[in-house]
């Protein structure tokens, strides 16, 4: 694939070389001097185009038309918005994913049709709070632009569903349990497995069901 | 006729103190100092903040606004603000301001009535000489 990333701050350029590494051909647009000149030794299997990432100019340098994806990574939010909206709407390029650096200005990605806006902010808080709060389950993983996610439940003493099998219990509609955790064991669930207490359930459900999926499961919030 | 000016720089204040003669105008900027430049000769409201949340340009009224007039400096800015009124809010008069000229070529394409100072200028030289 061909990759065009604008902006080499600390997320551009750990993409650009992870990316590189994996055998992507990958180019690099950025304001400063200075940082490209240091690329251009440093990382030679990059290309690296030295200019505004927000110009048509520029981005033909970097030979947009012919990007799969382009990733808008630079701090500022209405340059990024104006980057995916050029390289979308002047190049046709397919993908457009854009760093989201304040996370209020989430609907504006979207207004401005930003196929995938990536609001690190709001990722890093979810996780700290999990992780902060000791909760008996916690959001794994989130895909599908966040409509599907994937949780771990530990499944306490007072637990409703506890004993019982599973084809007896009544999940919340689209959610399916992917496997149960219970010691050094790993069971795929069948309708006739049953469930601990202490058993650690992995889970999928749509992201509405959430809530009602860890109610069942849990007993109580 | 209800007008936001967002950018509360030398334009911005000009313009808010022209039209807020005979108009309802309001003024947006994240700035506290560029807001109090405006003085009393300005006959409006302010709002205090970020442009590019949808929260700022509610408090400041774009729902009711028949004018948008964006002058904050930053082409970027002024572009995404003016395409968010035009194309979410449906602000029917959109005027933005924009420095570098093949921007103003390019979104001028996507129907947004752009000022571009280069252009004027030269329009205006090449009067007075020709």
């Amino acid at each position: 694939m061909y990759i065009v990333i604008a902006g080499a701050g600390r997320l551009g350029l750990f993409l650009a070389k992870k990316l590189a590494a994996d055998k992507h051909d990958v180019c690099i647009i950025e304001k400063l001097p200075a940082v490209c000149r240091t690329l251009a030794i440093e990382a030679r299997n990059i290309l690296v185009v030295e200019g505004d990432a927000a110009s048509a100019e520029i981005l033909k340098q970097a030979k947009i038309e012919k990007a799969d994806t382009l990733v808008a990574a630079t701090s500022k939010d209405e340059d990024n918005l104006i980057i995916c909206h050029i390289a979308k709407n002047m190049f046709g390029v397919e993908r457009t994913v854009a760093r989201v650096n304040d996370p209020t200005h989430m609907e504006l990605y979207k207004y401005l049709g930003v196929d995938v806006p990536v609001d690190s902010t709001s990722i890093i808080a979810r996780i700290v709070e999990e992780e902060a709060s000791f909760t008996d389950f916690m959001s794994l993983l989130s895909i599908k632009k966040g409509r599907l996610s994937i949780v771990r439940v530990d499944i306490p003493e007072k637990s409703p569903v506890i004993n019982k099998k599973l084809k007896a219990l009544k999940l919340p509609p689209d959610s399916v349990l992917i496997s149960i955790i219970r010691g050094p064991q790993i069971i795929i669930p069948t309708g006739d497995t049953s469930i601990l207490a202490g058993d650690e359930v992995i889970a999928a459900t749509l992201i509405n069901n959430e809530k009602a999926l860890i109610n069942r499961l849990i007993g109580k919030i | 006729m209800y007008i936001i000016i967002i950018g509360s720089g030398q334009t911005g204040r000009r313009l808010a103190h022209e039209f807020s003669i005979a108009n309802n105008v309001v003024v947006v900027d994240k700035n506290r100092h560029a807001l109090e430049q405006l003085g009393e000769r300005f006959n409006g409201m302010t709002v205090l903040g970020d442009a590019l949340a949808l929260a700022t340009l509610e408090k400041a009224g774009i729902k009711e606004a028949e004018s948008v007039v964006l002058t904050t400096g930053n082409d970027n800015m002024n572009l995404v603000v003016g395409k968010i009124a035009k194309e979410v809010y449906k602000v029917k008069n959109v005027v933005l301001q924009i420095y570098d000229e093949q921007k103003s070529e390019l979104f001028k394409k996507e129907g947004l009535k752009i000022v571009n100072k280069t252009q004027l200028l030269v329009k205006v030289f090449s009067k007075s000489i020709f």
